[in-house]
C-alpha cells in the first residue's frame, strides 16, 4: 500500500495512519519547557504539533532528496540532510543538531564538477 | 535529585517512533530511493528539535497573552513567528477536520442517539420500558392490571357509541 510520489504527502490531508503519537509529543513539549515553569498544554495542542511535525519532516526530506539527486545517488544520506539544513535559512535552528555540516573544511579545495552545496544554493535559494 | 532527572529524561523518553517517522519519510521519496539508518535517526532528532523550538515559542506567545495553557492558537502563532507560516493553513485544516471528527463520535458514553437510527432508538426505548415493567411486575403485582381494565372498558364504551 505504498503511495509513491514526492508531493503526495504535502497535498493530502491525512492525519490518520501516519500521525505522530500525541503522548510522545506531549512529553517532548514538557521536556523542552524551562525548569521553573510547568507548561499547561491544552488537549488539542499536541495534535497541531503532530501535523506541523509531519509537514516539517516532509519538507526537510524533500530538500535533502534534492541534494541526493544532485549527487546522482539513490540513497538519502546524513550529509544530504546536513547540506539541506545549511542552505535553508529556516532550518538554522537545526545547525546544532547535525554533527558536522557538509560545508565544514571544504573551503580550500573545490571538488571537480562543482560542490553539491553550491548547486544546492542555486537550486533552493 | 539531579541525577534522577537525567535518568528520567533519557533519549527514549523524548524521541518519536522511528516506524512512523520512516513512513512519513518514505512517502516523500520515489519508491526506489533508500534511506540510510543514521539518516532516519537524524531526521528524528531534527523533528524533536523542531518541537522544542516551537514549544518554547508557543510558551512565549502564551505568556504574552497572559494565558496559563498553551492552546492551538498559540502554536499557530508561534509557527508564524518562527517563519513556518506556510504550514499554518494545512495544520489548521487538519486540526479543524479532527475537531469535526471527534464531535461526531460518541465520546464520554453519552446516549446522543447518533450511533443509532431513530427506529433503533425507539426500539431501544421500548426495550428499556419493557425491562422496567418487568421489574415492577416482579416487585409489586396487580398494579398495572386495573389500568388495563379501565382502558379496555373505555374502548368498549367507544365502540358501542
Amino acid at each position: 500500500m505504498r503511495q509513491a510520489g514526492i508531493y503526495s504527502g504535502i497535498l493530502s490531508h491525512r492525519t490518520g495512519p501516519h500521525s505522530l503519537p500525541l503522548s510522545r509529543i506531549k512529553k517532548i513539549m514538557r521536556h523542552s519547557g524551562s525548569d521553573s515553569k510547568a507548561m499547561m498544554i491544552a488537549g488539542e495542542a499536541p495534535l497541531v504539533f503532530s501535523k506541523a511535525c509531519e509537514i516539517f519532516i516532509q519538507e526537510l526530506t524533500a530538500r535533502a532528496y534534492e541534494i541526493t539527486v544532485l549527487g546522482r545517488r539513490r540513497t538519502l544520506q546524513k550529509d544530504d540532510i546536513a547540506t539541506a539544513i545549511t542552505v535553508t535559512d529556516l532550518f538554522d535552528f537545526l545547525l546544532q543538531v547535525v554533527p558536522e555540516s557538509a560545508d565544514a573544511g571544504d573551503g580550500a579545495a573545490p571538488a571537480a564538477g562543482g560542490r553539491p552545496i553550491d548547486d544546492a544554493c542555486e537550486l533552493l535559494l | 535529585m539531579e541525577p534522577m532527572d537525567i535518568v528520567g529524561k533519557s533519549k527514549e523518553d523524548v524521541s518519536l517512533p522511528k516506524a512512523t517517522m520512516f513512513k512519513i519519510i518514505k512517502e516523500m521519496l520515489p519508491p526506489d530511493v533508500r534511506v540510510a539508518r543514521d539518516t532516519q535517526d537524524l531526521l528524528v532528532d531534527c523533528c524533536v528539535e523542531f518541537i522544542n523550538l516551537v514549544s518554547s515559542e508557543s510558551n512565549e506567545v502564551c505568556n504574552r497573552e497572559d494565558k496559563r495553557t498553551i492552546a492551538p492558537e498559540h502554536v499557530l502563532k508561534a509557527l508564524e513567528v518562527l517563519g513556518f507560516g506556510d504550514y499554518i493553513e494545512e495544520v489548521y485544516a487538519a486540526y479543524e477536520q479532527h475537531r469535526l471528527e471527534t464531535l461526531d463520535s460518541p465520546k464520554g458514553g453519552r446516549f446522543s442517539g447518533i450511533e443509532m437510527t431513530e427506529e433503533e432508538a425507539a426500539a431501544e426505548q421500548q426495550r428499556m420500558f419493557a425491562e422496567a415493567r418487568a421489574r415492577m411486575n416482579n416487585g409489586v403485582t396487580l398494579q398495572k392490571q386495573p389500568e388495563l381494565d379501565q382502558v379496555e372498558s373505555r374502548k368498549a364504551d367507544n365502540e358501542e357509541i
